[in-house]
C-alpha cells in the first residue's frame, strides 16, 4: 500500500521536474488590451468608482477621437470588491486575454500582484501611491502617477514650517499625524516621515485611527495632551470627517487639519457638514473647482453626455489622467515601430521627460532608477465648502 | 447486484479504498489532476492553485472543527503564522523553501497548542471567542513587531527554486500545491482510521463519554489543535511562496469565516468535503464575476447594478444549498452515489 503511494508521490514529482521548460506565453493582437480592476462593491467604492469611469471615460474618449494610432484601445475590466484573492484571478485572467499593462487600484492588490507583474513584465499603475513602489529595484514594473505618500507628507510638513515661522510660533511645531490602521495608512510615516520631521525640526508623533471606530475623541484628546498644532490625516474621507466633526465638538478651533490624497476630496467636505472649512489638502491631482487645461476635456466629454466633472469630483480626472499616462507610454512604443510588449511599453515609459497633463499634475518624468512620475504637487484650502488654491507646485527639493 | 461486501484477506478489509467503483473514482481523479495543467489555461491554473491552497486549509480546520467538534475561528490567525514563518525564514535566512515550509508547519502547530489550551475549559461559542481572542493577538503581534515581520509593510517572499529553476508560474506551482495537498489528504484519511483519529472523533461526539472510556481529553484536544493547525500553517506558508508577497491583510477574521463557510458547505467531517467546499467557494464567485462580465456588454443596464447583485447572488446561492442539504456537499455527492449504486432497481 505505502508503496503504491510512494510510487505515484515519485511520478507526481518526475512530471514537476520534467514540465519546468514550458512557459505559457500571450500575445496582443488587434485592439490595444488593458487589463483594470475596480472597487465598485467593497469598502472604497465611494472613491473607486468615480476613479473607474475617469479610466473608463478617457479610454471611450481616446477611441472616439482616433484610438492609438489608428489603433482602438480595448478595456478589460472587472470589480474585484477590494478583496485580494479575487483581484489576483481576474490579474491572470487578463494576461491570458493578451493584456499589455495593468490598471490597479489599492495597496491591497498593489501589493499583492507586485511580484507577479514584475514576473510577466506587465508595467503597473494603480491609486495606491507608497513611496517604496516608485522604487524600481523593489518594483520594476510599478509606476506612480500621484506624488507618493511620502513626498506628500515631506511637502505637508515644509509647509507647516514655513506656516509655524509666518504665525510667529516658537519653539518645535508639534504635528500630530493621524493614520488609518493599515499599510496604507503607515506608509508615509513608516517610509521617511518620521526621519523627515525628527531632521527638520518638528515634534511628530502618530496616532493610530482603530478600525471602524465611530468617535475619534480619545485619540483627538491625547492629541491635544500632546499639545498638537498640526493635525496630519493619512486616512480615507468618512474616517477623516469623523474626527474633524469630533475637532469642532472639542473646540480644537487653533488646530491646522491637513489631509493627505485620499481625504482631501468632495466626500470628505460633503461628510464632515461644515467642520472642514480651513482643512488643508495634499492634492496630486488639480480638483475641479480649480481652471486648468488638462480638465477640459474630460469636462467636454463629460457634457457630452449630460454629466459634470464638478460632480463626478477629482478622482475621475486623477483616474482619466493615470490612464493617459499608461496609454502615452503604449503610444510611443508603437510609435517607436517597437513590438507591443509589456517590457517595451516599460522602456517607453522610462523614456517620458516632463509629460504635460494641463496643470492636473506637476510634469510626469519617469527614468530607469525613479518610477515616482510626480514630486510636486499643490496644497488647497477648504473655503465656503469648496477647494481653493493654498499654494503652488511645491516639492520636496 | 451485490448483497454486500466480503473481503477473504485483511489486506483488503484495511484498504483505503474498498470497493473497486472507489478505486476507478479514485484514479479517474487523479488522472485529471495530472493532465488538468497541461490543457488548462493560466486562469484555469490560478482558479486551481487557489482551490489546491484552500482544500489544505479547509482539511486542516475539518480536523478541528469536523471531526474533533472544536470551533475556531482562528484560522486567518495560523495561516498567518505559517506564511510569516516560512516567508521570514526564506527572505531573511535564505532558507530553502523545501525546509522552510516543513518549519513553518511545526511553528504553526505549537502557535496552535498554545490557543488550544483554553479548549480544555470552553466548549462551543464560548471557545470560538477565545480563537477569536488568537486571531486578533496574531493580528497585532504581526502589525507591531516590527522587527521581525516588517509591521505593516508587505514582506516580500523569494520565489521558491528547486533543481536551479524558479518557482514563479502557476504552472510550475501547481504540482507543489498538488503533492503538498495529497498529503494532507491522504494522512487526514489515515488519521481518522486510527487509534488518535477515532478519539478525535469521540471527543466530538461526547466528550465525556470519551473520558469515561480512557481518552485523554486534555492531551487529544491539544493534538487536534497541532494537527489542525500543522496543515493550516501549510496552507498559509504555500500561500506566502505561491505569491511572493505577503501582508497581514491576507488573514484577516474574513479569511476565518470564509473557510468556516468552506467546510460547512462542503460538509463537516469530510476530507472531500473539504475539497468541494473550497472550489464551491472559489468558483462560484469567480462564475458570477464572469456572468457579470458577459451580460455587461449585452445589457450595460445591468453593469451599474451588477456589483451589488454580485454579493447577493454569492449569499443567496449559499443559503440555497445550505437548505437544499445541510451536511454540505459531500452529503449531495453520497447522495449522488447511492442513487446510482442501485439504479436503476431503487425502491
Amino acid at each position: 500500500m505505502v508503496r503504491r503511494w510512494t510510487l505515484l508521490f515519485v511520478v507526481v514529482s518526475l512530471l514537476a521536474v520534467a514540465s519546468f521548460g514550458c512557459r505559457p506565453g500571450g500575445q496582443a493582437q488587434g485592439p490595444v488590451k488593458i487589463g483594470a480592476i475596480f472597487d465598485l462593491s467593497g469598502p472604497t467604492s465611494d472613491v473607486g468608482l468615480p476613479y473607474s469611469e475617469g479610466i473608463r471615460g478617457f479610454v471611450e474618449w481616446l477611441n472616439d477621437n482616433g484610438g492609438l494610432n489608428g489603433r482602438q484601445v480595448e478595456l478589460v475590466w472587472q470589480d474585484y470588491a477590494y478583496e485580494v484573492p479575487r483581484a489576483e484571478q481576474l490579474y491572470s485572467q487578463f494576461v491570458q486575454e493578451g493584456v499589455v499593462a495593468f490598471m490597479g487600484w489599492g495597496t491591497g492588490d498593489t501589493e499583492a500582484l507586485r511580484s507577479r507583474i514584475a514576473d510577466d513584465k506587465i508595467p503597473f499603475m494603480s491609486a495606491s501611491y507608497s513611496h517604496v513602489l516608485g522604487n524600481p529595484d523593489e518594483a520594476p514594473y510599478n509606476f506612480l502617477v500621484g506624488t507618493s505618500y511620502s513626498d506628500q507628507f515631506f511637502i505637508v510638513l515644509k509647509w507647516i514650517l514655513e506656516d509655524w515661522q509666518a504665525k510667529g510660533g516658537s519653539g518645535a511645531p508639534k504635528v500630530a499625524f493621524m493614520h488609518h490602521p493599515s499599510p496604507f495608512g503607515l506608509s508615509p510615516w513608516e517610509q521617511g516621515g518620521k526621519e523627515f520631521a525628527a531632521q527638520n525640526g518638528i515634534e511628530a508623533q502618530a496616532f493610530e485611527m482603530p478600525r471602524g471606530a465611530t468617535d475619534f475623541t480619545p485619540e483627538l484628546s491625547r492629541i491635544q495632551e500632546f499639545g498638537a498644532q498640526y493635525v496630519v490625516f493619512q486616512t480615507v474621507s468618512s474616517p477623516a470627517s469623523l474626527a474633524l466633526k469630533n475637532a469642532k465638538s472639542l473646540g480644537m478651533t487653533d488646530v491646522t487639519f491637513i489631509c493627505l490624497n485620499w481625504c482631501a476630496d468632495e466626500i470628505l467636505v460633503e461628510l464632515a457638514e461644515g467642520a472642514a472649512e480651513g482643512t488643508i489638502g495634499a492634492m496630486p491631482f488639480t480638483p475641479p473647482t480649480v481652471e486648468a487645461e488638462g480638465l477640459k476635456a474630460p469636462a467636454e466629454f463629460l457634457a457630452s453626455k449630460g454629466e459634470s466633472l464638478e460632480s463626478k469630483g477629482l478622482h475621475y480626472s486623477q483616474g482619466w489622467w493615470t490612464m493617459a499616462v499608461m496609454v502615452e507610454g503604449i503610444r510611443r512604443t508603437l510609435e517607436g515601430g517597437n513590438e507591443l510588449t509589456g517590457e517595451n511599453v516599460k522602456m517607453s515609459l522610462e523614456e517620458l521627460r516632463n509629460f504635460e497633463t494641463g496643470g492636473v499634475t506637476a510634469p510626469i518624468t519617469f527614468t530607469t532608477e525613479d518610477h515616482r512620475g510626480s514630486k510636486a504637487m499643490r496644497l488647497f484650502i477648504v473655503r465656503d465648502g469648496r477647494w481653493e488654491p493654498l499654494t503652488d507646485f511645491r516639492s520636496v527639493e | 447486484m451485490e448483497s454486500g461486501i466480503f473481503f477473504t484477506d485483511y489486506r483488503a478489509d484495511m484498504a483505503l479504498r474498498r470497493k473497486p467503483a472507489q478505486q476507478v473514482r479514485l484514479g479517474l481523479f487523479i488522472a485529471l489532476l495530472l493532465i488538468f495543467p497541461f490543457v488548462a489555461s493560466p486562469y484555469g491554473l490560478t482558479l486551481a492553485n487557489q482551490i489546491g491552497i484552500a482544500t489544505i486549509g479547509a482539511i486542516g480546520l475539518n480536523i478541528l472543527v469536523g471531526y474533533t467538534g472544536q470551533i475556531s475561528l482562528g484560522q486567518g490567525a495560523f495561516m498567518a503564522v505559517g506564511a510569516y514563518t516560512s516567508g521570514i525564514l526564506a527572505a531573511r535566512l535564505g532558507v530553502p523553501f523545501w525546509l522552510s515550509i516543513p518549519i513553518a508547519c511545526l511553528v504553526t502547530a505549537g502557535v496552535g497548542v498554545i490557543f488550544g489550551l483554553p479548549s480544555l475549559r470552553l466548549k462551543g461559542l464560548y471557545l470560538a471567542m477565545a480563537t477569536l481572542a488568537a486571531q486578533e493577538i496574531v493580528e497585532w503581534v504581526i502589525t507591531h513587531w516590527t522587527s521581525l515581520t516588517g509591521g505593516t509593510e508587505a514582506l516580500v517572499v523569494p520565489a521558491p527554486t528547486l533543481l536551479g529553476a524558479r518557482v514563479n508560474t502557476d504552472f510550475r506551482f501547481y504540482w507543489i500545491i498538488l503533492l503538498a495537498a495529497g498529503f494532507t489528504a491522504l494522512f487526514t484519511a489515515n488519521l481518522f482510521r486510527s487509534r488518535v483519529g477515532r478519539a478525535f472523533v469521540a471527543i466530538r461526539d461526547q466528550d465525556i463519554a470519551a473520558e469515561v472510556i480512557g481518552v485523554n481529553i486534555f492531551f487529544y484536544k491539544l493534538l487536534a489543535f497541532a494537527t489542525s493547525s500543522f496543515f493550516v500553517g501549510l496552507a498559509g506558508a504555500l500561500t506566502a511562496h505561491y505569491r511572493s508577497i505577503i501582508s497581514w491583510e491576507r488573514f484577516t477574521i474574513e479569511v476565518s469565516i470564509l473557510y468556516l463557510a468552506m467546510i460547512i458547505i462542503g460538509g463537516l467531517g469530510t476530507i472531500n468535503g473539504s475539497f468541494f467546499g473550497a472550489a464551491f467557494m472559489i468558483l462560484l464567485p469567480a462564475f458570477i464575476n464572469n456572468v457579470g462580465r458577459t451580460l455587461r456588454d449585452v445589457a450595460p443596464l445591468v453593469a451599474t447594478l451588477l456589483p451589488a447583485v454580485q454579493q447577493g447572488v454569492f449569499g443567496a446561492v449559499l443559503i440555497f444549498f445550505l437548505i437544499v442539504e445541510p451536511e454540505g456537499l459531500a452529503k449531495l455527492w453520497r447522495n449522488i452515489k447511492d442513487y446510482f449504486y442501485v439504479w436503476p432497481f431503487s425502491y
